[in-house]
C-alpha cells in the first residue's frame, strides 16, 4: 500500500515535469506539419451543389489525410462550412446544402455523393470518406443528387489537379521579376519558353528563377461536358467558382495543441489534488 | 456528507456515456484521471474501496488483450493505435465502474431496488453489487487463510481462495434475497431503515454529469470537437479545451468529497 502511495505521489509531481515534454512533442508535429505545408502538399476538392460548383485548392497538413479531414482543411482555409453526421462519420451538408440533422439521409433520393478523381473524369468512390486516403496531387468530389451508383448520380464537372490548382501558391513562389537580369535555371528554361502555360511543376518548390510563375492568366476551367460522362448525367450548368482563401491559408493544426496542454493540466491538478487527499486522509486514519 | 446511492449511479453512468462517445486519449486520460480523483476524495473504507484497484488492473488487461488481438491479422501503425484506442475506451469504462463501486455501498444500490418490480430489480441489484461483493469477500478469504497458514498468492493455492469465494457469493446472493423478501420487497408495502437522503449536491452532481454526458452525445452526433481521432491515416490526437472543460463537470463530486470532513 505505501509503496503504491509512492507511487501516485511521484506520478502526481511528475506530471507538471512531464507537461513540457507533451507540449515539446505536440509543437514537433506542429512543426512538422508547417515544414510539409511549405512543401506544398496540395489536393483538389470539387464540390458541385448542382446548381453551382466551387473548387478549392487545399494544403495538407500532413502528407496524407482522410477524405473528411480534407473536407475540414478546406473549411479551415477557405470556409468551406460543412455538417457531419452518422457519428460524425458521412457528410450531410456541404454550403449549406444538404440535411442539417443527424441522418445524412434525410433528403433522400438527393445525397452527396463522394467521387475520387481519375485521368481528368471521376470514379464513384467504394468507401467513405472517412476511411479514404488523400495524398498530393489528388483530386476529390463531392456531388448533390439522386442516384445510388456511379452510373446514375450526377458526378462532378470534369476537373483535373491542374484546373484547381494551377495557380502560384504565394507561399511558395516570389512575385515575378520581370526584370531580364533574372537568371532562370538551366532547368525552368525551357518551360519559361511557354509563357502563360502553366507547368505541372509550376507549384513545386523550387522558387528559382521566378520565371514560371509567370502565369498571370489562370487556366480556365473546362466548361463543356466531357466525352466520357455518361448519357444519363444531366449537364451540371452551373458556374465554376475557384474558392478564395479567407484566413490568408492558415496552416492546418497550427498554433499551439491547446486542448492537449489543457488537458495535461487537468490530468495534473486532478492526480495530485487526489493523492493529497488520500495521504491526508490516510494520516488521519493512522493517528 | 455522503451523496444519494442514485446520484453515484447517475454519475457513473453519464461518466460511461462520455467514455462511450470518444477514442480520443486526451478525453479519456482526463476521464481516468477525473475517476481517480473522484475514488481517492468519496470512497468508502472497507473491503469494497479495492474496487477501483482491481478495475484498474482489469482494464489495463482488457486493453492489453484488445491490442493484442490486432497482431492476429494485418499489423500496421493504423491498426495498432485504432484497438489500442478502442482498448483504451474499454478501460476507462472499467476504470468508471470500479470507482463507482468503490464510492458507494454496494448494498445501498440494492436498497434502491423499486418494489414494483421487484425480480428484475432483484436481479439487477444483484449483478450490479456481485464485483465489490466478490472482491470484498475474497479479501476477507485470503486474510482467513493466512491466518491458516495456507498461501493463496500462487496458482497452486488458487482453489484455496476461489472456492471459498464463490460458495460464500452463493450463501451472500441467496441471503439477500431473502431479506429483501423479509422487508416486503414485492409485497407492495415495507418501511425503509434510515432511508437515503438527496442533498443539494447529489442533486448538483446529478444536474453537472447529465450536463457532460448531453454535451459529448451531442458532439458525437454532429461530429464536433474531434472525438474520434484519424487512425487511418494516423494523425495526432487534438483535443478541444471547452470540452475538457465540460469533461471537469464530471469531477464535481471529488470537489465535494475532498473538502468533507475527513473524520466523518
Amino acid at each position: 500500500m505505501r509503496r503504491l502511495r509512492t507511487v501516485t505521489l511521484g506520478l502526481a509531481l511528475l506530471a507538471p515535469a512531464l507537461l513540457p515534454a507533451f507540449v515539446g512533442v505536440g509543437n514537433g508535429a506542429a512543426v512538422a506539419c508547417a515544414a510539409e505545408a511549405a512543401g506544398e502538399a496540395h489536393a483538389a476538392l470539387v464540390v458541385d451543389t448542382g446548381s453551382q460548383t466551387t473548387t478549392y485548392c487545399v494544403a495538407l497538413g500532413a502528407g496524407t489525410v482522410s477524405g473528411l479531414r480534407l473536407i475540414q482543411l478546406a473549411s479551415a482555409q477557405y470556409g468551406l462550412s460543412y455538417h457531419l453526421g452518422f457519428g460524425g462519420q458521412a457528410v450531410c451538408q456541404l454550403q449549406g446544402v444538404g440535411p442539417s440533422g443527424g441522418d445524412c439521409f434525410g433528403d433522400y433520393p438527393d445525397y452527396w455523393g463522394y467521387w475520387h478523381g481519375a485521368d481528368g473524369g471521376w470514379s464513384w468512390a467504394g468507401s467513405g470518406a472517412a476511411s479514404a486516403s488523400v495524398s498530393d496531387g489528388d483530386v476529390e468530389g463531392w456531388s448533390w443528387g439522386p442516384g445510388d451508383t456511379g452510373s446514375t448520380h450526377p458526378s462532378p464537372p470534369d476537373l483535373g489537379f491542374d484546373d484547381v490548382c494551377d495557380t502560384p501558391k504565394p507561399s511558395a513562389s516570389p512575385p515575378a521579376r520581370p526584370s531580364p537580369s533574372a537568371v532562370p535555371s538551366p532547368g525552368a528554361g525551357s518551360t519559361a519558353q511557354s509563357g502563360s502555360q502553366a507547368s505541372p511543376d509550376a507549384a513545386g518548390p523550387t522558387p528559382a528563377g521566378g520565371v514560371t510563375s509567370r502565369s498571370p492568366v489562370p487556366k480556365q476551367p473546362k466548361q463543356s461536358p466531357a466525352a466520357d460522362r455518361t448519357p444519363t448525367d444531366p449537364p451540371s450548368t452551373g458556374a465554376i467558382v475557384r474558392a478564395v482563401a479567407t484566413s490568408g491559408g492558415a496552416t492546418p493544426s497550427g498554433g499551439p495543441p491547446m486542448g492537449a496542454f489543457a488537458a495535461a493540466a487537468a490530468v495534473a491538478v486532478l492526480t495530485a489534488g487526489g493523492a493529497r487527499t488520500l495521504r491526508k486522509r490516510r494520516k488521519g486514519e493512522s493517528a | 456528507m455522503t451523496l444519494h446511492p442514485a446520484a453515484w449511479m447517475a454519475w457513473a453512468t453519464c461518466a460511461g456515456v462520455v467514455a462511450f462517445t470518444t477514442t480520443d486519449p486526451f478525453y479519456l486520460g482526463v476521464l481516468v484521471a477525473i475517476a481517480w480523483f473522484v475514488y481517492a476524495t468519496c470512497r468508502v473504507p472497507g473491503p469494497t474501496a479495492r474496487s477501483f484497484r482491481v478495475f484498474a488492473i482489469g482494464g489495463l488487461m482488457a486493453m492489453a488483450i484488445r491490442t493484442a488481438l490486432v497482431f492476429l491479422g494485418t499489423v500496421d501503425a493504423s491498426n495498432v493505435a485504432f484497438a489500442a484506442l478502442e482498448g483504451a475506451r474499454l478501460a476507462t469504462l472499467l476504470i468508471v465502474f470500479g470507482t463507482f463501486n468503490a464510492v458507494t455501498d454496494p448494498f445501498g444500490v440494492v436498497r434502491l431496488a423499486p418494489r414494483r418490480f421487484h425480480e428484475p430489480a432483484l436481479a439487477a441489484a444483484l449483478a450490479l453489487s456481485i464485483a465489490p461483493r466478490t472482491i470484498a469477500t475474497a479479501g476477507r478469504v485470503r486474510e482467513a487463510q493466512q491466518l491458516r497458514g495456507i498461501r493463496t498468492a500462487r496458482w497452486r493455492g488458487l482453489p484455496s481462495l476461489a472456492v471459498p469465494v464463490l460458495e460464500s457469493g452463493m450463501e451472500e446472493a441467496v441471503t439477500l434475497a431473502e431479506s429483501m423478501d423479509a422487508r416486503g420487497h414485492g409485497r407492495g408495502r415495507r418501511t425503509r431503515y434510515r432511508p437515503a437522503h438527496w442533498t443539494p449536491a447529489g442533486v448538483a452532481v446529478v444536474v453537472a454529469a447529465s450536463a457532460a454526458a448531453g454535451v459529448f452525445l451531442a458532439a458525437a452526433w454532429v461530429g464536433l470537437g474531434g472525438l474520434h481521432p484519424s487512425t487511418s491515416p494516423l494523425t495526432w490526437p487534438e483535443a478541444t479545451p471547452w470540452l475538457i472543460g465540460v469533461l471537469l463537470l464530471l469531477a464535481l463530486p471529488g470537489i465535494f468529497g475532498a473538502f468533507r470532513d475527513p473524520v466523518a
